[in-house]
This record gives structure tokens, sequence and C-alpha cells, in this order.
């Protein structure tokens, strides 16, 4: 027989060794003869039962008598009824509260054990209320209770099938089912079950027979065990491979951090160096330095959080303040005929959240290397309602490239590397695009294995009138791409609020799918 | 960025043919436009525009044209332009501008047209070039307004002249009695609406005709009569007003360009200033103001990475309905009289570029060598991100935006440096954040069903005041983690900050702190060579209490660029 050991527990072992054949099985002589606790017998049955080793052969339906703690009580100090008397006989006549008094007594259980032996001419009232001994022939059944309690404390339960009449009849006044502390004895009504050992049952005993498994085997291996080298000559007990294994609580990365930190390898190893900057930024570097006019509707793209306090920054930094403001008015040096408006030199130092990552790449221009290539994962901030595709807050992954080799060729050349490397991307598409800051503007459009077509990002060249008004003379290519989407579908979300989630349990539960 | 709504059946005809709609997701790019969705009932399209500098192609007609141009399908010329060079006639057309205007609203620019009666899909058409034209590009009407009326019920010359708010009123549209300027710009919708763009003014702008009818009150209502155009009239008259000249010039040529590519015939206007102008004190609307821009070639060919001779850029140009002649290294460009979209000459390489079509450029790598490179914030990041993980701590990223709710009240702090919001969308994004214990306090409180126990952190930005800086503020990058178990407390915590120490191969010292985030007598502050750069300790059960947290916690939180600033 083919048997896997292994999913027998000790105690079910145990016991299919024990039992013989025919025999009838039942907790009592399972506890006796093999010492298991009550729990362990009903565990044993219950799991040999469901594996169908054991059935069930005869249920019997019991009445026992359990003693309580009045019962301890009465067993230790005698039963009311023969202390009064023999109080009364050794202290003489005494009223009611005297006695139940002097022996601890409830009134009431002294006045109903008087009422019981006055009608059995034990006690008798005189005529000044005091309890005197008629006879000291005390009536059966006291000595019955004492009785049943001395056994009932030996024996743990009385067996009402092994009882007399007189001693049922006893019982019945002395017991309660429930909540029976008033009385010495407790009502258990209990089915014993028999069980037999099944054929499989059986088969299974023989293979246990003979591989020798006596459920005696190691459990847990322990120090004293191998400092005393008691293990050896023993066998170990062989576990179940299959039990679900214990949850166990880790540190481990958050899986968006992990994507965005991928990303940054990445870029940082096609050559991009990284920059970051401040949340708050001046409507100068998050739009004037970018050429957008401050009074057009290409703001309107940008819609911006202000700062309350403090609401303005004390000056912009020379002179590039004057120059974006000259290119603004009149196009400056740029060659730019400019936006033909009066600069206005307060909006210029209004403080808001930078909206967009482009920022650090117009504040990164002036004191970049040429050639150069930058990238920055910047934080901003959007006037925008909260929804599954809008966040109050959420990341732009952003970046130049300066050099005397720029152009659009370039620029198509770049975005093609970002989207095969960083998108995995099987196709690619270039559409003409519009930023006010970039010109010409292109949108990369990819074909991803899983999401299929979409726009990957926005690049361009970045505007004379941008970049000459920062000291720079070289063509700059500016990229953007939108990851958030891939995040997501790398870690199997559909709602960008899900990457900034408080919730503990599910964070620790995402995992990154590899496939996508 | 503007999206529009037009008829494909108008749209087609315009063209002179029909598309499918993934031919139309082809084609639409010439035009910076995008399919948004497709209403098939009803045979309309919505589409959207991205570049904000062509108000030119917010339209039906607008967009049928570039696409018209680009497939070689279309090609019109616009006869009824006056320039400096020419005045175009216009009969008794006449609108004088009186010198009280000058100061509140200075220009404006009219045209009449006369066709066959205008349809019902031609009036939505014009009511939302209107829109368009005076929402995104005459910023809400602030530098544009447009107002279209009846021109059989009114006698020329117009006036244009500032009236006085109390004393001047008429019926407007929307409306069945007689209200003056002051009770419209507060009591009609649109007084309310645009009513603050002239509310300061001593005079409001006020249009009649030369008998005093009334045709509008720009840029806030027209009148109920003269300015209620209807389906089937065939003589409309048109004007802007506005604050910037050249792009109210060109929303009017832009205007009459739809008109005539619709079907009407253009009547010029001539319009009499009082004061000068750029272009002079009488003016003929629609006006050409455009110059002539010129391109470098080699500059375009060095920009686009390509060896074009001037031909193939002519040709290119000519695509895009730009037309252009070359002399040496030079090419010169007329700028259509519906376009002012060419600030610098490399405006003009990208409609090169977008003529030649993208299929032509094949895309290089750039060839120069650079070094890649991660932050010195970002690696410490990483080393700080290992320690905690090797602790057992969870990874966590948080909004930087919160409520002061969550910030302040909940914290027991007073919150005076932390950096609020002037314009919130709603209360729960007030705040920049401060400090990531909030956010990790935030975290315990929605997740008492999460397994314990609870160990998480962030390394992240945080900001506030900070006088130093000439902004007032200043961002950090900070570490922060929490703990939370039934044994939780100040021991713990301790242990953490000593073991990240430790790795960090930093040595700090502690002091005693009375923060009442905290249990007193169970915090302290970290320093590190002299600065303060952090602070931890057992949360306070009344800050647990006031998140809703039933377990006890501690917090650490270390000021990253202290430790990193003159790290080893």
């Amino acid at each position: 027989m083919e048997f896997d050991v292994k999913s027998l527990h000790p105690l079910e072992i145990k016991l299919l060794r024990h039992a013989g054949e025919g025999d009838e099985i039942t907790a009592d002589r399972i506890m006796t003869e093999l010492s298991f606790k009550l729990g362990q017998c009903n565990q044993a049955f219950s799991w040999l039962s469901a594996k169908g080793y054991l059935k069930e052969s005869k249920r019997i339906s019991r009445i026992l008598y359990e003693i309580t703690e009045l019962g301890s009580e009465y067993r230790e100090k005698g039963v009311p009824e023969a202390r009064i008397v023999h109080y009364l006989k050794t202290a003489g006549p005494k009223k009611m509260p005297e006695i139940a008094s002097a022996l601890g007594l409830q009134n009431k259980d002294v006045g109903s054990a008087f009422g019981q032996l006055s009608k059995e001419n034990v006690l008798k009232m005189d005529t000044e209320k005091n309890v005197t001994v008629v006879s000291d022939k005390l009536p059966e059944r006291t000595a019955i209770l004492t009785g049943l309690l001395e056994k009932a404390s030996l024996d743990k339960f009385l067996d009402d099938d092994l009882l007399s009449e007189a001693e049922r009849a006893v019982l019945k006044d002395n017991s309660k089912k429930r909540g029976a502390s008033a009385s010495p004895f407790r009502v258990i009504e209990r089915d014993d079950v028999q069980y037999v050992l099944t054929e499989e049952g059986k088969a299974v005993k023989k293979y246990l027979l003979e591989q020798g498994v006596t459920g005696e085997e190691i459990g847990a291996v322990t120090p004293e065990m191998l400092a005393s080298g008691s293990w050896k000559g023993k066998s170990f007990r062989e576990y179940n491979i299959n039990t679900p294994p214990n949850r166990v609580l880790l540190g481990r990365r958050n899986p968006y951090g992990e994507y965005l930190q991928w990303v940054k390898d990445k870029l940082s190893s096609l050559g991009f160096e990284e920059f970051d900057g401040p949340l708050v930024e001046t409507e100068f570097w998050n739009g004037d330095a970018l050429f957008m006019p401050q009074f057009h509707s290409a703001r309107d793209i940008h819609d911006v959080y202000y700062i309350k306090n403090p609401s303005h920054t004390k000056k912009i930094e020379q002179p590039y303040l004057d120059q974006v403001a000259a290119t603004h008015e009149n196009g400056w040096k740029t060659g730019s005929r400019g936006w033909g408006y009066t600069f206005d030199h307060e909006f210029t130092r209004r403080q808001v959240m930078r909206s967009q990552g482009t920022v650090l790449s117009a504040k990164q221009l002036h004191k970049a290397k040429v050639p150069g290539k930058y990238f920055g994962v910047a934080r901003c901030f959007r006037y925008d309602q909260v929804d599954a595709t809008h966040g109050a807050d959420f990341y732009q992954t952003e970046g130049i490239v300066l050099g005397e080799d720029v152009n659009l060729r370039t620029l198509l050349g770049l975005l093609k590397m970002f989207a095969e490397e960083i998108a995995g991307a099987e196709e690619v598409k270039y559409v003409p695009g519009y930023f006010p800051f970039t010109e010409p503007s292109i949108e990369v459009h990819i074909k991803h294995p899983v999401l299929g077509w979409f726009e990957l990002g926005g690049s361009g060249i970045f505007r004379p009138e941008v970049t000459k008004a920062m000291g720079i003379d070289v063509p700059v290519l500016a990229w953007g791409l939108g990851i958030d989407r891939m995040a997501l579908m790398h870690l199997g979300l559909n709602d960008l609020r899900e990457l900034f989630t408080p919730d503990i349990e599910s964070v620790r539960l995402r995992r990154k799918n590899e496939n996508a | 960025m503007p999206k529009i709504e037009v008829y494909k059946k108008d749209l087609f005809s315009y063209i002179g043919r029909s598309y499918t709609d993934s031919e139309l997701e082809e084609i639409l790019p010439c035009a910076k436009a995008e399919l948004d969705g497709v209403d098939e009932e009803q045979g309309i399209l919505k589409i959207e525009l991205n570049d904000t500098n062509r108000p030119d192609l917010w339209s039906t007609t607008g967009l049928a044209r570039q696409i018209g141009l680009y497939e070689g399908l279309y090609r019109k010329e616009y006869p009824f332009f006056s320039s400096k060079e020419s005045k175009k006639d216009y009969g008794n057309r006449i609108v004088k501008v009186d010198p009280s205007i000058k100061a509140v609203r200075p220009y404006i620019a009219a045209f009449a047209v006369r066709g066959k009666g205008i349809t019902d899909e031609g009036l939505k058409d014009i009511i939302q070039t209107q829109e368009k034209l005076c929402w995104n590009y005459g910023r809400k009407r602030k530098s544009i307004a447009m107002g279209v009326y009846r021109s059989d019920l009114f006698t020329y010359p117009v006036q244009y002249r500032g009236a006085d708010p109390e004393g001047t009123s008429f019926i407007p549209l929307g409306s069945d009695k007689k209200m003056n300027l002051r009770q419209i710009i507060t009591d009609h919708p649109k007084g309310q609406e645009y009513g603050h763009i002239v509310a300061g003014e001593p005079v409001f702008p006020f249009i009649t005709d030369a008998e005093d009818k009334v045709l509008s009150f720009p840029p806030v209502i027209n009148s109920s009569e003269i300015g209620a155009v209807q389906v089937g009239d065939e003589n409309l008259f048109i004007e802007l007003t506005g604050t910037d000249f050249p792009s109210l010039l060109l929303s009017a040529s832009i205007v009459a360009c739809d008109l005539y590519d619709s079907g009407f015939e253009i009547l010029p206007v001539k319009i009499v200033y009082p004061y000068d102008t750029e272009w002079g004190r009488e003016i003929v609307t629609p006006y050409y103001f455009q110059q002539p821009i010129a391109v470098d070639t080699e500059y375009a060919n060095k920009l686009l990475g390509t060896d074009l001779v001037p031909e193939e850029m002519e040709k290119a140009l000519f695509r895009m309905g730009i037309e252009s002649e070359h002399s040496g290294g030079s090419l010169t460009v007329a700028v259509p009289g519906y376009r002012n979209d060419f600030l610098h000459s490399v405006d003009i390489v990208e409609d090169i570029m977008m003529g030649r079509g993208m299929d032509t450029f094949s895309p290089e790598m750039p060839s120069s060598f650079t070094v890649g490179r991660l932050s010195r914030e970002e690696e410490f990041a990483r080393k700080v991100k290992d320690i905690m993980i090797g602790l057992g701590f969870q990874e966590m990223m948080y909004n930087y935006l919160g409520s002061g709710k969550d910030y302040i009240e909940k914290m027991n702090v007073t919150g005076e440096t932390y950096i609020q919001i002037e314009n919130p969308m709603t209360e729960n994004y007030e705040y920049v954040r401060p400090s990531i214990m909030p956010s990790l306090l935030n975290s315990e409180a929605v997740s008492a069903n999460a397994v314990y126990p609870h160990a998480i952190f962030e390394v992240g930005k945080v900001a506030f005041m900070d006088p130093k800086d000439d902004s007032g503020t200043v961002t950090k990058n900070y570490l922060g983690f929490l703990r939370a178990d039934s044994t939780e407390g100040f021991n713990s915590a301790s242990s953490m900050v000593s073991a990240v120490f430790y790795y960090l191969n930093r040595e700090y010292s502690l002091s005693d702190t009375a923060d009442h985030r905290f249990i007193a007598g169970r915090s302290a502050e970290i320093y590190y060579n002299g600065k303060r750069a952090g602070i931890f300790g057992e949360v306070h059960p009344g800050v647990l209490e006031n998140w809703g947290i039933q377990m006890p916690s501690s917090l650490v939180e270390i000021d990253l660029d202290i430790l990193l600033q003159q790290g080893t």
C-alpha cells in the first residue's frame, strides 16, 4: 500500500496503532489507555473520521452529574442538615438566625432544612422559637447525599445509569442543569460515541505497524536535544509540506518607488545626469522663463496653486530676469519679435507650487554642460479635481539634451530610444505637437505590447527665446515622459490615486507584474 | 486647450472629400488636432486643438482650410484684406470711435457680410468661433470680445464710445426690460460673468448706430433687437473690441476668412480713431497687418538635421498654405492673414517640418558622449532605504498636499511655519506637507485591519517657511518612520535611530524636547554635527486619539539633507 504518513498527526498514528480490529473505541478508553486528554481524543476522532479511517458504530446518550463548588464545600464541612443537628446537639436549643450565623449558612437554607427535618420528627421548635433536637436519627437521604458527594469527588462524574433509585431521587433534589452554583451537583447530558476502524483504517494501521511508525518521532528539534544528543537513534517526524505556511511581515520597497528607481537607473545608464529642485517655485521659473506669456491662454494649460505666504520671492536671479523680461516684451537678442506686452515684474516673483517638471530643465540651462544630458523626476502640482486620472500632486519625468549636434532627427532618435528602452515599444509614431516653450514640438506615440497605442510623451527643441535668455546658444532638446500610465500597468492598477495610497496592507501585498 | 464640435457633413464639404474616422485621425495632426470623440447620431466630431497660438483652426471652416491645403484640395485667395498699401472699398460703412473710450477699451475692428441666409449649423459655428476666440485667445473677453448683429436694422456710421453706466440703458439680449449698464453688470447673467472687466471704469464701452439705436455693451451683452441674429439672416455686421490691437485685428481676419469660406461676401468697414494707433487713425478692416518673416535656410536645415534645398522648403510651406520665396540663403515668408504665430524664424521651421511630413525625417542618435549620474541626494536616499528595509520597514509613498486638520489640528501643533495654498480646490489639499509624520499617522489610522506589527517609512520631500531663503521657504529631503504594535514605545524607536545612524556611519547626540506630539519625557531631538537633524519619540495618546489610532506608536523623523551636508 502506498500511503503518505505525513498526512497523519502523531495523535492519529498512536490511536490507529492502538485500536484493535474489532474494538469499540471510546474516548474513555483512549484517555485511559493512551493518556490522551479529552480534547486530543476528540481531535483524533474528528480527523480520522474525516479521513474515513474511523466510523461511528454506536452513540449513547448519557446523563452525568458533576460536583459543583457548593458540593465540594458540603463534602468538606458536611451537608447542612447533618451540621444543624450536630450543632444543636452540642450547643443546645438555638433560634434559627443563631444557627445560621454560627454555621455560616443562609437563613433560608436553615429554614428549609428545619422544615424538612421537623416533618420527619428530627427537630422541633419550642414556644420560645428555639429549635431543639427530637431524635438524632438523621433521615436516609442525608447519608445518601454524603455518599454521592464522596463518590463524585473521586470519579469526577456520576453516571445516571449506575445509580440506584434512591440515589436518583436524592440527586433530583440536589442538582441543576445550568448555573448550578446553588446546588451541589450539575447535570451534564453527553453523547458517548463509539468508533470502529473502517477497512481503510485497518489498512493504514497495518501499514503503520509494518513501517514502524509510532507517532513518537521527534517533532521540533530543541537545543537541549542537540546538547544532550538525545536525538540519536530516534527518527524524525516527516512534515506535510503542503500545510499552509504562516504569514511573514517583511521590510520592502514600495513597488511604485521601485519603478521610478528603475526609470532613473535607465536614464542614467543612457547618459543622463539627474537634477532636482524645490517644490515651491516662482512664476518666473514656472512660466516666464519658458516663454509662456504672463497673460496668454497658454497658461490655462497649467492652472497652478498659489502660495499664500510668502506670496512673493524677494528677488529673481539676474541677468536672467532682465533677459527674460526683454524677450517677452520685444524679443531681446533672441531673434524673436517677443510677445509685445509689458512684462509684469511683480507677477514674476509670485510663488506657486511647481506645476511642470520643465521648470527644472529651465533652471538647469544656465549651469548646464555642453554637450550635456539631464533628467529629473519631479513632483508637480495642478489645480485639478482629484480623480482616477488626476492627482493633486504627481510625478513628471523630464529632461534636456544640449549640444551642437542636436536637431529634429536626433530628437526623434532620442524619443525612439526612450520608446524602446523605457516603454518596450513595438512601434513608434511621431506627431507634431504644441508646447509654448518648444518649436518644433513633437509628441511620441507608441504601440505597447499590452496597452496598445498611446502617447508616451511630449518633446521639442527649446525655443531660442527660452535658451538664449538663459545664455545658451546651442540647440536644446526638451522632453517629458508620461510614465505613470506604465507604472500603473506594471503594478496592475488603474487609478492614479492608488500610487500614493496610505493603506498599509494594499502596499504590503502589491506586486510588480514582470510580464507586463 | 480648446475643443470644438464640427458637423462632419460641413467639414467634409468644405475640404472637398470625406474621411473615415481612422483617416481623420491620420490627417488631423497637420492641424495639431486630435479626434476626441464622435457623435454618430448627430454627425458631430469632437476635436481638440493643441496649438493655443493658432486660433484660426478653432472652427469648422478654419480646420477644413488647413486640412484642404495640406491635402492639395483647397486654395483660396482672400480678396477683402486692406493693408498699408491698399484700402478696400468700405462704401458708407464707417465706425466712429469717440475719445472717451480710449482709456477703457481702446480698439475696435469691424466688417459686414452679405450672403444667402445663414443656416442653423452656420450660426452655431459662428457662436462657437466667437466663444473659443474670445475665451481662449481673448483672455475670457478681457482682450477680445465679439458681437454679431443684423445689419439691416441700423444706420451707419456706427458709434463706439464710453457711456455713463447709470444714465445709459437698453434692453439686453435675454431680457425683456430696459436696464441701465450698471444694472446689467449686477443683475444680468452675462453681466455677472463679464461685468468685472469694466466694472471699475468711469465709463462703459457702448456701441450705437447713427440714430443712437443700441447695438451692444461690449464685452458684456448685445441689444435684444439689432443684436439678436437668427437663422435665415442674410446681412450681418461683426465687430470686435478689445485692448490688444494685433490680436483684435487677427481675430477679425479669422472670422472674416471663416465667413468667406462658408459663402459670404465680406464688406470692409472703415474705423476712424480720434487718437493714434499702431496702424494710423483710419484703418479699414479686415486689415492685413502681418510682416513678412525670413528664415536662414542653413539654420532651418541645422534644426531639422536635413539638407533641403530652398525649393523643397517652399514646397513644404506651400502645403501648409504659406507662400514663400528665396533669395540666396534666405527664405522669406508671407504670413497668411488668418495667422500671427510667427514670432521667430524657428516658427517657419516647424511649418517646413509639418509640410514635409514626419515620415520624411529618419531618427538618428545624438553622437556626443555624456556621463550619466544620479544626484547625491538620490544615492543617499537609496542607502537610507536599504537600511530601513533591513530593519523590517515597508516603504510608503504619500501625497505632498494635505489638510490643516491633518497637518495641524490632529498633530497638536500651531503650524505657523507651514506653507498654505492660497487657492485650494478643497480643504483636503490646503497645505504643503511640512513633515512626514502626519502622512505616517494617516496610514496607521486607515490600516487598523492590517496585521500587526506595523513598520512603515518614507523618504520624501517636505517644505516649510524659512526666512533665510529668498523665497522664504525651503524644500528638504526627510526620512520618516513609524512603528505601531501593542508593545511599541520610546525604547524601540531609540534602537531604530541608533541602527540607522550606525549603518550610515554617523554619530549623533540626543537632547530633551517638549514637543506636544509626543509623551513628555519620552521624546528626543537628534543632533548631528551640532545641527538639529530630527526628532523621535512615543506618540502622545492624545495625538493618537485625534487620529482614531488605538495602537501604541512611535515616530521618527530625520533631516537627510543635514546628514548629507556634512557627510563623509
